[in-house]
Parts: C-alpha cells; sequence; structure tokens
C-alpha cells in the first residue's frame, strides 16, 4: 500500500518530546537513549519486533515506569509522570492490547467505568450516561448501542468500545497499542477513519503495530526502534515497507519462502458441513498443500475448522480423512486421527500460561499418546529441548512459565507441541497475530517444511499478504459459505477482498 | 542471578518451606515442653488425630489442582461410616460387604457431583454445598442420634496397631504415598495440571476435561468414604455429626500446601503437610493452653501470611524470570 496524498493537518509544532530516555532492568538495558518527537496532529506509529523497548517506551510515557535517565517535554514544559493517573491529568491515554471491558456491564458502564454521570442525589444518572455515550459514539461514527452489554458484541465493536472508552477522557495524545489485532477489515477501515479525524482535531497519536501495510496507510512518520535503540524516524512518504523492516531487524528478511509441495493424494475432504456459523461447507485438502482460509472475522472460518476439529458440533456433513469417512466428536478424537490445531488466541485456548515451557510442549504428547503410564523426565526434557532449539525459542530454562515469555515464542510453543505429533493435518487460526517479524518468517518456514513432509496446513489469516504469501490455494469464507476458491497465480488482495465483503461471489449469482 | 533465582525456587516450593516450618515448630516444642511434646503418646496422638483429614486432604488437592474443590466431603465421611453402621448394625450384614457398599454410594454420590458440575457446567460451590446438605440429612437418615457397638471385626480396623502406631495412621501414610506417587508421576493425573492451567486449551490438547473432572469428584468422594468408615471404626460409633466442618478445615490445609483455588498448583505431598502443620499447631496451642478460640484466629492469621508471602514471591521471581527473558532475547539478538 502506498500513500498517494499528504494530510493537512499535519503541523510542526512539538506536543511530547523525549530526549535520551533510558530504562534498565537488573540485567538488561531494556531502553538506550531513546529519543523521539510527537506532533500535534500527527499519527506517528513505532515499529519494533517484540522486544524493542515499544512497550517499556509506552509504560513510561503512561507512568508505569520510570525512566532511569532522560527527560520528558510535554507542551515545552519538563515534566515526571508518576503514575497513570498524572499521565491522565497530562491528556495521555492509551488503549491497551489487552481488554480492559467488564463483559457483562453496558456499554455506557465500560465507557464511562468510574465517571458516571450523576444526578443531584449522587446517584447515577442513567438518561445522562445513555446521551453521553450516544453522543460520543456517533462523534466517533460508531453505530453500537450504548445499554448492550459488552460481550454480546463482536470482537471488533468491543475494540471500538475500548477506544470511546480511552476517548471519553477526552486526552490530547492516545497511544494505540495492536488495535487491529481484533478487528476485521471494515472495522479496521472505520477506526483508521477515527484516527484521522482525531488527528484532524489535532490530538497526537502513538499507533503501535506489526502490520506493515496499516502503519503506512495511516502513520505520518515512522519511528523504529531495536534492541532498546532509537533507529531512526522516517516521514511516511520518503519510505518504504522494506526499508523500515530493515530497520527493524536490521537484516533483510524474505518474509514468505513459498515452496510448492502439493502432493496428488487428498489428505481430508470436508462434504456439505453445516453447524452454527457456517453452512453447505464442502472442500478437499491435498497432501503437502496450503490451504488458506480468507474472509472476515465472523465469516465462518474459525466456526468450520472448530467443527472439522470436534471442538463445536456440527449438524451436517461428513468430514473423511485419507479417503475414508471419520466420526470426530472431541479434539481428542481428531488428534487421533492425525490433526492439530492451533487456536487464535494462544493466551486463552492455546497456552497454560503458568506451567513451563516444557509442559506445554508435551502438553497434547502426553494426553493423546498413550505409549505409557508413567512420566519420563529424562526423555521429555530430551524431546522438548529438540523443539526449543530447532525452533529457537527464547527462553532462560525448559522450566521457565511461558507467561513470561513474549508472544513470538509463545506461538513457537504451541507450534511444537503439534509438530511433536507429525500431524497429518494441522490447522493454524491467525499464527502470527501479535508477534514480530522475525517469529512471523520463523513460522512460515516450519510450516512450509511440514507440507515438505507431506503434512496438509489449513491457515485461517486476516492477513492478506501472509495468507498470499504462503497458500497454495485460498477459500474466501462470506457469511458462512464460501465465496471464493483461487488458485495461486490470480491471488491479489483486492480480489480476495472483494469475495470476503460480499461484493463478488462465485458460487452465487445474485450479488 | 541463578543464585537469587534458585533461592526464590526454593522459597516457592511450599513443600520446601512447609516442611521447614514444620521441622522448627517441632524442635522449639520439644525445647519448651519436653516431656509432653516430644513424646512417643503425644506425637502418634497428633498423627492419628490429623490421619482422617489427611485422606480427605489427598482427594481434595487432586480437586484444587484441577481448579475445583468439593464441600461435601464432611457429609460424606458421616454418611459413610453411618451406612456401613446401619448394615452392620440393623441389618448384620457382613464387615466386607457393608464397607463395599457404603463406599459405593460414595461413588454414587461422587459420580453426582461430577456429572452435573462437569457436564451441566453446574459451579461445583453450589453443586458441593446442594449436597452438603443432601449428604449430612442422608446421614442423619441412617445413623440417627448415632450408632454404637459396631462389631469387634469392624472396630479393630481402625483401633488396631501396627509397629507402634494406629491404623488410621498407616492408612494415611499408605494412601498418600500412593497418591504422590501416582500424582507426581503418571500421565494420567499430570492431565489435572492441564484442566486447571487452562481448561480451554486442555480440551484443544485433547484431553477428556469433562471425564477427567467426574473422576476427580468420584475419587474425592470415595476417599472421603473411606475417611468415613476408618474414623467410625476408630470411635466404634457412626456418629451423624462427623466431619462437621471438615471440609473448610481440609481446604485451609490444603491451600497452606501449596494449592491455589485457581488451580494448576500443588503436590500430593503438600496435602499431607498442610494438615500435619494445623495438626502440630493445635496441639502446641493445647499444650500452650491457648483458648480454642485462639486457634481460629490464629489459623487464620496464618493463611492468609502463607498465601500473601506467596503471592509476593511469584511476582519478584516473574518479575527476574522477564528481565531474564528480555536480557537473553537481547544476547541472541545482538
Amino acid at each position: 500500500m502506498q500513500r498517494s496524498f499528504e494530510y493537512a493537518t499535519e503541523s510542526e509544532r512539538v506536543r511530547l518530546q523525549l530526549k535520551g530516555i533510558s530504562k534498565s532492568f537488573p540485567g538488561v538495558r531494556a531502553l538506550d537513549e531513546v529519543s523521539f518527537d510527537l506532533r500535534v496532529g500527527e499519527v506517528h506509529a513505532i515499529c519494533g519486533e517484540n522486544g524493542a523497548g515499544k512497550s517499556t517506551l509506552m509504560n513510561i510515557i503512561t507512568g508505569n515506569h520510570q525512566p532511569d535517565a532522560g527527560q520528558i517535554i510535554l507542551n515545552d514544559e519538563v515534566v515526571t509522570i508518576a503514575n497513570q493517573l498524572t499521565a491522565q491529568e497530562l491528556g495521555i491515554g492509551i488503549v491497551y492490547q489487552e481488554k480492559s471491558l467488564v463483559g457483562n456491564l453496558s456499554v455506557s458502564d465500560n465507557i464511562f467505568a468510574g465517571c458516571q454521570p450523576t444526578t443531584s442525589w449522587r446517584l447515577i444518572d442513567s438518561k445522562k450516561l445513555h446521551n453521553q455515550t450516544q453522543q460520543l459514539l456517533r462523534k466517533l461514527g460508531m453505530n453500537i448501542p450504548s445499554n448492550m452489554a459488552v460481550e454480546k458484541l463482536p470482537a471488533g465493536s468491543q475494540q471500538m468500545v475500548e477506544i470511546a472508552k480511552a476517548l471519553s477522557r477526552d486526552p490530547r495524545i492516545l497511544i494505540l497499542d495492536e488495535p487491529t489485532a481484533s478487528l476485521s477489515e471494515s472495522d479496521a477501515r472505520v477506526l483508521f477513519k477515527i484516527i484521522r479525524l482525531m488527528a484532524s482535531q489535532g490530538k497526537s497519536i502513538i499507533y503501535i503495530s506489526h502490520r506493515m501495510p496499516e502503519v503506512f496507510s495511516i502513520a505520518d512518520r515512522i519511528t523504529v526502534l531495536k534492541d532498546g535503540k532509537y533507529q531512526g524516524t522516517r516521514r511516511t512518504g520518503h519510505t518504504n515497507v522494506d526499508e523500515i523492516i530493515r530497520m527493524m531487524v536490521g537484516r533483510d528478511i524474505k518474509a514468505f519462502s513459498y515452496h510448492n509441495s502439493v502432493q496428488d493424494s487428498i489428505a481430508l475432504r470436508v462434504q456439505e458441513l453445516s453447524g452454527v456459523g457456517f453452512r453447505n461447507i464442502s472442500f478437499d485438502v491435498k497432501k503437502g498443500e496450503i490451504l488458506g482460509l480468507g474472509g472476515l472475522v465472523g465469516a465462518g472460518r474459525t466456526e468450520t475448522c472448530r467443527a472439522i476439529f470436534g471442538i463445536d458440533r456440527k449438524s451436517e456433513g461428513t468430514v473423511e480423512i485419507d479417503g475414508k469417512i471419520v466420526t470426530i466428536h472431541n479434539a481428542s478424537d481428531a488428534i487421533a486421527h492425525g490433526m492439530g490445531y492451533l487456536p487464535e488466541d494462544r493466551k486463552e485456548q492455546g497456552l497454560f500460561l503458568d506451567m513451563s515451557v516444557r509442559e506445554n510442549i508435551l502438553s497434547v504428547k502426553a494426553n493423546v499418546l498413550n505409549e505409557s503410564v508413567l512420566m519420563n523426565r529424562t526423555a521429555d526434557d530430551a524431546v522438548s529441548g529438540s523443539f526449543v532449539e530447532k525452533l529457537s525459542i527464547k527462553t532462560p530454562s525448559l522450566k521457565e512459565r511461558v507467561i513470561n515469555l513474549s508472544g513470538g515464542n509463545q506461538q513457537k510453543i504451541m507450534l511444537a507441541k503439534w509438530l511433536l505429533l507429525n500431524p497429518k493435518i494441522l490447522i493454524v487460526d491467525e499464527p502470527t497475530a501479535g508477534i514480530d517479524v522475525g517469529a512471523k518468517s520463523e513460522i512460515y518456514k516450519v510450516l512450509n517444511e511440514l507440507t515438505v513432509q507431506g503434512t496438509s496446513v489449513i491457515v485461517i489469516s486476516s492477513d492478506l499478504p501472509e495468507l498470499i504469501g504462503i497458500s497454495d490455494r485460498i477459500l474466501v469464507f462470506w457469511q458462512g459459505e464460501i465465496a471464493a476458491e483461487l488458485f495461486r497465480p490470480d491471488f491479489s488482495e483486492e480480489e480476495i477482498m472483494h469475495y470476503s465483503s460480499g461484493t463478488k461471489n462465485m458460487f452465487r449469482n445474485n450479488v | 542471578m541463578n543464585q537469587i533465582k534458585l533461592n526464590a525456587d526454593l522459597l516457592r516450593d511450599r513443600v520446601a518451606t512447609l516442611s521447614l516450618t514444620i521441622v522448627v515448630l517441632i524442635v522449639v516444642s520439644s525445647i519448651i515442653w519436653p516431656a509432653q511434646f516430644f513424646s512417643w503418646e503425644n506425637l502418634s496422638l497428633v498423627l492419628l488425630n490429623l490421619s482422617i483429614d489427611a485422606i480427605v486432604a489427598v482427594g481434595m488437592m487432586i480437586l484444587l489442582i484441577s481448579g475445583s474443590f468439593d464441600l461435601s466431603v464432611g457429609s460424606v465421611v458421616a454418611f459413610a461410616g453411618g451406612l456401613a453402621g446401619y448394615l452392620m448394625y440393623y441389618w448384620g450384614v457382613y464387615v466386607p460387604v457393608a464397607i463395599i457398599t457404603s463406599l459405593a454410594a460414595c461413588v454414587l454420590i461422587g459420580l453426582v457431583n461430577g456429572v452435573l458440575v462437569a457436564k451441566m457446567g453446574v459451579n461445583p460451590l453450589i453443586q458441593t454445598l446442594a449436597m452438603m446438605g443432601i449428604v449430612r440429612g442422608l446421614a442423619l437418615m441412617v445413623s440417627g442420634s448415632g450408632i454404637q457397638n459396631l462389631p469387634d471385626s469392624f472396630n479393630i480396623l481402625g483401633q488396631g496397631r501396627l509397629a507402634g502406631f494406629q491404623m488410621p495412621v498407616w492408612y494415611m501414610i499408605i494412601i498418600v504415598a500412593i497418591f504422590s506417587f501416582l500424582v507426581a508421576k503418571t500421565i494420567f493425573f499430570r492431565r489435572y495440571y492441564y484442566i486447571g492451567g487452562n481448561e480451554k486449551a486442555a480440551k484443544l490438547s485433547g484431553i477428556r476435561v469433562d471425564k477427567m473432572k467426574i473422576i476427580s469428584f468420584v475419587l474425592m468422594s470415595l476417599l472421603a468414604g473411606i475417611a468415613g468408615i476408618i474414623l467410625a471404626a476408630r470411635l466404634g460409633a457412626a456418629m451423624p455429626t462427623a466431619g462437621q466442618g471438615m471440609e473448610l478445615r481440609v481446604i485451609t490445609a490444603v491451600i497452606l500446601g501449596g494449592a491455589s483455588l485457581l488451580g494448576g498448583q500443588g503436590k500430593i505431598m503438600g496435602a499431607l503437610l498442610g494438615t500435619l502443620f494445623m495438626g502440630i499447631v493445635a496441639n502446641i496451642m493445647i499444650l500452650a493452653r491457648v483458648s480454642g478460640y485462639w486457634q481460629q484466629i490464629i489459623l487464620g492469621v496464618i493463611l492468609i501470611l502463607a498465601v500473601t508471602i506467596d503471592l509476593g514471591l511469584q511476582k519478584r521471581a516473574d518479575r527476574i524470570a522477564r528481565d531474564l527473558v528480555k536480557g537473553k532475547s537481547l544476547q541472541n539478538e545482538n
């Protein structure tokens, strides 16, 4: 994606300036004399691999950490941001990656958490609350009912509520940390509109994201951090993705190493599968093939795969593996038939966060392969250790709790636990969500190696370049049905977008 | 850094810290009351008194590891003894048959708990709270105001001695030994750690979570039933009030022993040490002539202290670990 126009609202006036910020934790220099400035009315992206110091920097701006050295200058005044409250008073707001919403409370209660408008009796004025919420949501162009419980909203809308919550405090500086991780393309477009609107109102936005196209379409300037050091700031119009990635990793990365290893025999055949959120789904996957599933969040991709894997019920349809119809009632049946499933939400569904690296890697093997009754520490250590090495998982030891590792390493651990089983069919749902470029390419490499060995891989991804980069074939889902089957020569982001947003459909004439 | 981490690991291992605390308690008490405390009678009495609780604590530890718990255990203890007593006293049923029938009834109770929690999704607190009332009612029905004069061939099971210890102590040792081995070494019991760690992920990893949960509740009731039979044999009577308040006492002991209500943590040895600790503290307070009210207060304070210290250590350990991770990743990238 390239920028075709310059934003008129951009001004040269500096709102926030960091000078020589350093921060060390025992044994680590997390930030090393980082300087950067944020202008009035600009969207400033911060890029860097995980562990580059982005979070530490944001924690310093929002008062969670105190810098060891350096100055923070806000509107030409040196300030000390002692805690989050000070940050809020100084007009600094942040939308965290993790959700901070209370699911069973309404949208308005969440947005105005703790500062609801009150009547003269100091009771909550629900009418005023409702009106203020509607006003705010309208201003942001969000069409969300204010009295609905947040948990009933789709993930994208929840993220919007999160943003509305941050905006309700009327910050002058807003930090967005991976805001599109759970958003569909259309929600993301709404978000970008809101971001541009805020920028045009003179607010300054710090935008943290791993998605390069996004960064290039929304940011005015891009600052790159690497290993806690400032690498430079570029105007978006005067740079390109390759340069930014080079700055991030300090080396050229060939992100997608496509390799065709599709064989003739069919590994998995799904016929007329229907269930909650999907209907009439039929497709084949060949041995050694990477089948990409494209479409918007909620289009039925995850639902279909969960049903194939036996986690959710299917109401109709059959699943064939190696030409034989199989009955799969639960995940252990699926695993016994040689399937593996990497869920999209690694913290919620994928990992045992408080357990060790070793226990996570062994979590499937120990439960499915009834090869022995007793555990064998030495063998377990050897096996998990070999995967730590093979996937270059960065961990102090096999005993480390995975909660302490970075997202990329956590993702590799999830992958390792399936690799251990040599699956015939591996389903990966958003395999690189929220992880850094280096870890991404390592995961692509692993998936490729799997196909060489004859494993079939089904990839669900909302990251279009990724989907196009690694798939042999792509099925695009739209509203619970397959809307298109695309082969590699015909891959293009535009085509996939058309099919996933319903403006085109191969199997229906009336759209 | 490694030195710091090593010490922190040791401090976070509740089995280690609790063992140390117990040793210190024993040494100090032996110095203060050499004759009363450090005597064979006193120490074997302490063990006898805690043996019933410890057997129940084994099952409770497994439940807590899986992220669940059972409040109906005290009632099951009373019911098991009551039913066995009823069969033997009123119907003249053979001792082994009475015991097996009673244990089978306990298994049924556990099955109901397990199925409703695992399959229907009833919250374990509500399910086992309701079951606590129901089973206490059943216990009152079968044992009325208590059944005395149980057959000698039954009583010997709880009153006999072997190598100086009374039988209940041996049962406790055997059960703890078997389950510490099973829970530490078998793949089957390891699954409870995964379930307690992240139930959704456990399901996706192919663990039959529902089945495992049902088994854990059945095991809990079975162990409570065994404890109830042993208690009745020891007393030579089935009392409808047996095991009252036991559920919270056992959960306290198990948490002192390193379990977390969130699940995923704990060792069977911790369950034994937790009950042992509480038993020794109770004994010391009797020797020190501290009133029963104070015992409750002191145990409450100890529980809070243990949990807060643990949380503090955990935070510290995580901080060190994160720094280690960061340090490592920086080195690797350079």
